[in-house]
């Protein structure tokens, strides 16, 4: 594991992860949750925009299938079940990052999830939400949450392997 | 001498027209099988507990196919619930993702004794298939005539094992010298020339009634409670070799939602009954856990089955599988279920606010996990801990 600024570059910063052989990389212009999603604001008091941080569109690789069951304008609390996504070689279901409301759903990804693998910081946005967004980690913090986490996600993906 | 196998086909909930179709077009595939008499009942998990349709899948002897759009699983426990019992018959045909084989219930934890290890099992065998497992009727009649095979060769054998070492049964003997009516290997010889039509139950007595103008003479009417030759009381046998036409039983069913228990899961540690505070559970006489109050229960609500410790508690109609009764490890076995590392809540936190939920929607007070809480973390460091048990301790404190 390896915690280093991406210099090749310079116009956009970036820390980065090593998943294994992978390089995770996660721009510093935003904040991220502990369920790696990131979350960037446009101001002080607007949404946050959240979408998937480049360590869990590795572990889930190509997304087949993505479904909310919430609708836009819910109020939710943290960690409540908001959908599930699909990809080629996991499941999960969703929660939301952080308590709030959900303004929006990016319609594009509803036709073709695809956008998710594609430009997983830009694009292929997930959706926004209005909260407080207090329990948001800065990328530092973040990176340490992998770091921490990270031998226990590994032991659970080969586990899960293992069983099948 | 063709053993009779009944096919119980269990309707789905909606009009749905795909799902209508592939009961229908079963119904009619199965007319023409030999040994098979046909029974179509509503929803099997919606039938009461007193209704016609129970009264008459506990008035079927022998073997039973039982096809609903249940799990297997669901549909086998909610049978048990109604004294509807047997061994478990051995299906071979899944749904195609669920195809590896999972022997679950015999598989791992033979250390912790469970309930239905208690409970012997009839001398007759039911098997649960999914009607979700195929889309056409083909495979559901191949495998029925799979069962139906399977099940006359063990009576032979059992027969005629008995007859082989000298020890035949005076039933056996008289069976041999008196093939008859009473025999459940022949065909009932006072057969008459039946109807094709289908046969109806009146809503509140067992005796099939005239049905509508169009189908023709009916077979003889066993009486309420009798059922000589092991088959459905109205059993409609032609004896020209005519289908019989296939026993209806006509129930007004609502929804209903309460939990079925799997008793090869459950070992009656009663958490379910401290969980729940609607009073469903209650214990029986045995000392054993059982779903006292059914309707007592909230509607939608799964609560105690995220509690329970064992995966034993079954709401058939819950949108997750591994809480409507799939076998485990099927639904996706091939999918590594990332939903922990993307911030699933804690099982007990979900129940909990589910239940929290529930109480105010009836004007109680939300009592939050004051109240009925598993007392197992603190029983739980006996033993040593497994792998997973480490893992899973793992996961729950880093609060990913």
């Amino acid at each position: 594991m390896t915690i280093r600024n991406a210099d090749e570059k310079p116009g956009r910063e970036e820390l980065v992860f090593m998943m294994g052989q992978f390089a995770a990389k996660f721009p510093v212009d935003r904040c991220y949750a502990k369920n790696h999603m990131w979350a960037q604001s446009a101001g002080e008091g607007k949404p946050f925009r959240f979408g998937f941080s480049a360590y869990a569109v590795r572990l889930l690789q190509d997304v087949y299938f993505l479904e909310w069951t919430v609708d836009a304008g819910a109020m939710l609390r943290e960690k409540q079940a908001i959908g599930a996504i699909e990809s080629s070689k996991a499941e999960s279901e969703l929660y939301a990052p952080m308590a709030g409301r959900l303004v929006e759903f990016n319609e594009n990804l509803l036709s073709d999830p695809a956008g998710i693998n594609v430009d997983p910081y830009g694009e292929g946005w997930l959706f926004a939400m209005e909260g407080a967004g207090e329990s948001l980690l800065s990328p530092e913090e973040y990176l340490v949450h992998l770091a921490a986490s990270w031998a226990v996600a590994e032991r659970t993906i080969k586990g899960q392997i293992n069983e099948g | 001498m063709a053993k009779k196998v009944t096919v119980v086909i269990s309707q789905g909930q909606s009009a749905n027209p795909v799902k209508r179709k592939l009961e229908e077009d079963l119904v009619a595939a199965l007319l023409f099988e030999r040994g098979v008499e046909v029974t179509v009942i509503p929803h099997l998990y919606d039938l009461a507990p007193e209704g016609t349709g129970m009264l008459c899948l506990q008035s079927i002897a022998g073997d039973v196919v039982v096809l609903s759009w249940l799990y297997p699983r669901a549909a086998r426990w909610t049978l048990d619930r109604n004294g509807i019992r047997g061994r478990v018959g051995k299906v071979l045909l899944e749904s195609e993702a669920a195809d590896e084989d999972e022997e679950d219930e015999a598989a791992d934890d033979g250390d912790k004794p469970r309930v239905a290890d208690s409970l012997p099992a009839p001398n007759r065998t039911i098997y649960c298939i999914d009607l979700r497992a195929r889309n056409e009727v083909e495979p559901f009649v191949e495998e029925i005539r799979r069962i139906w095979a399977e099940a006359s060769m063990q009576t032979v054998g059992i027969d005629l094992l008995g007859w082989i070492q000298g020890a035949p049964k005076p039933e056996q003997l008289g069976r041999y010298l008196n093939p008859g009516p009473a025999n459940v290997d022949a065909p009932p010889a006072n057969a008459q020339p039946a109807a094709s039509g289908p046969v109806l139950f009146s809503p509140f007595t067992l005796q099939p009634i005239e049905p509508a103008s169009g189908d023709k003479q009916l077979n003889g009417a066993a009486p309420k409670g009798s059922q000589p030759n092991g088959s459905a009381p109205a059993s409609s046998e032609p004896a020209d070799g005519a289908p019989a036409g296939p026993v209806r039983v006509e129930e007004a069913t609502g929804r209903r939602w309460y939990p079925v228990i799997d008793y090869s899961r459950c070992t009656n540690c009663l958490e379910c009954l401290d969980f729940c505070l609607f009073g469903v559970y209650g214990v029986g006489g045995s000392e054993t856990i059982l779903v006292e109050q059914p309707d007592n229960c909230r509607k939608g609500c799964p609560a105690c089955s995220r509690v329970c410790p064992e995966n034993a508690i079954i709401f058939p109609q819950h949108k997750t599988p591994a809480i409507a009764g799939s076998p485990e490890g099927s639904a996706g076995a091939l999918k590594i279920d990332l939903s922990k590392l993307f911030g699933a809540p804690d099982a007990m936190e979900v129940a909990v606010l589910e239940r929290d939920v529930e109480l105010v929607a009836v004007g109680r007070d939300a009592v939050g996990a004051t109240v009925g809480i598993p007392k197992r973390q603190s029983q739980k460091d006996h033993g040593p801990k497994d792998e997973l048990d480490s893992l899973m301790d793992q996961l729950d404190s880093l609060d990913l």
